[in-house]
């Protein structure tokens, strides 16, 4: 669905569902909209292609060894070979393999999607947007001229508030990690249980690729593990909730 | 600019009845505050070498007559002892001591373009359909 620009609010807004997530893209420039065409046929290209749910994605295809690894589409390949880059990064705690034994890059497809769909609108002149994939986003420029993008962090606990709020005039990729999320089934893979102690951890940094890898990470790290991790992140900040509502912010964390 | 001093104001006009009740509570309430330092045991990690994490927790016991209620909060974490074992644990470690600073959880509200972490279920996309409309139409 697309919202028309209305006489207040500059630029167009488009609303799709795609990878089982509401892909939200804010576009804040005077512009029609056109390249929106192009940005939401690659994001379906992803969906067909990396899609665990699709029998015929070249992922299925590769979990029931019907497809080589080095006969996948070239950046199938550059997908999984940085979903292993992640996981020793992330001491293990990123990993696309799952109990079974078959792999699932979606950890890292969702942000890495979104970030070449930011590169869509860079090519195309755009200066001001946002690109949200089910709250973890892309954002650049401003709203309006005259004020920043406002991004809430979500509260975990109480879904009519948020527990923190980042002010952005920068490019800037936001990846929130939190038991309260849609089926993301985040477990330690070093226990092959969920992690305990811990609420969210949210992540900020230029790429969301690697943001959304690391939330992911460091949420199944757990209470103990995750602060102290996302503190020695280079380029990154982060925002780690426990179960007891202490809240952990790395010395550079961008909220207001 | 007069945005955000409303955006203040809200907050503050939150923030005041819990200060008061804290007021309140502290009158007639005894509060027992202690923070103790607690070491974990040294753990192996995998391929990855060995850790080991301590924490700081305030304990505090507020006794109102005969009632007695305890709460605990981390306010700090720090890795004596951390995995040096790869090339980038090792890079890792030469950096200084991680900061990070402690707070409590706050719930605020305020006025966002978008909200990260706020999928839930398929509503998620109604509610997020929903809510780029009505920012559309409301701007």
């Amino acid at each position: 669905m697309t919202v028309a620009a209305s006489a207040a609010l500059p630029g167009v807004r488009r609303v799709e569902q795609i990878m089982g997530l509401p892909l939200v893209v804010d576009l804040r420039d005077g512009c029609t909209g056109e390249v929106l065409d192009e940005l939401f046929d690659w994001l379906r290209w992803v969906d067909a292609t990396f899609s665990t749910f699709k029998d015929d994605s070249e992922i299925s295809r590769i979990n029931r060894g019907e497809l080589q690894r080095e006969d996948a589409h070239p950046q199938v390949r550059q997908v999984l070979d940085r979903c292993e880059q992640l996981r020793d990064e992330t001491n293990g705690y990123f990993d696309m393999r799952t109990p079974d034994g078959s792999i699932d890059p979606s950890g890292l497809v969702k942000g890495w999607a979104v970030d070449r769909a930011a590169a869509i609108l860079d090519d195309a002149g755009l200066h001001n947007y946002a690109v949200s994939a089910g709250g973890d986003m892309r954002v650049r420029g401003r709203a309006v001229p005259e004020l920043a993008w406002r991004v809430g962090i979500q509260h975990p606990l109480d879904r009519q508030h948020v527990a923190a709020v980042i002010e952005s005039t920068t490019d800037l990729a936001i990846a929130t990690s939190g038991a309260y999320t849609r089926g993301e089934h985040v477990w330690n893979p070093h226990s092959g249980r969920p992690p305990v102690g811990i609420l969210s951890v949210t992540i900020v940094g230029a790429e969301l690729a690697i943001a959304d890898a690391y939330a992911t990470a460091a949420f199944a790290m757990g209470a103990e593990l995750a602060p102290h991790w996302t503190a020695r992140l280079h380029g990154y900040e982060a925002m780690t909730i426990l179960a007891d509502e202490t809240v952990f912010k790395t010395g550079g964390f961008p909220d207001d | 600019m007069r945005k955000s001093i409303t955006i203040l104001l809200t907050v503050a006009a939150l923030a005041l009845p819990i200060v008061d009740a804290t007021a309140a509570t502290k009158a007639k309430a005894k509060k027992i505050v202690v923070t103790k330092r607690f070491t974990g045991s040294v753990a192996s990690v995998d391929r990855w070498g060995s850790l080991q994490v301590t924490i700081v927790v305030r304990k505090t016991t507020t006794i109102t007559g005969t009632k007695k209620k305890v709460t605990r909060r981390m306010t700090a974490v720090s890795v004596p002892v951390y995995p040096n074992h790869t090339d980038r644990s090792v890079f890792i470690n030469q950096n200084a001591l991680p900061i990070l600073k402690a707070e409590a959880l706050k719930a605020q509200s305020a006025n966002l373009n978008m909200v990260s972490g706020a999928t839930d279920t398929s509503t998620g996309f109604e509610q997020s359909l929903q809510s780029a409309i009505v920012k559309a139409l409301k701007a």
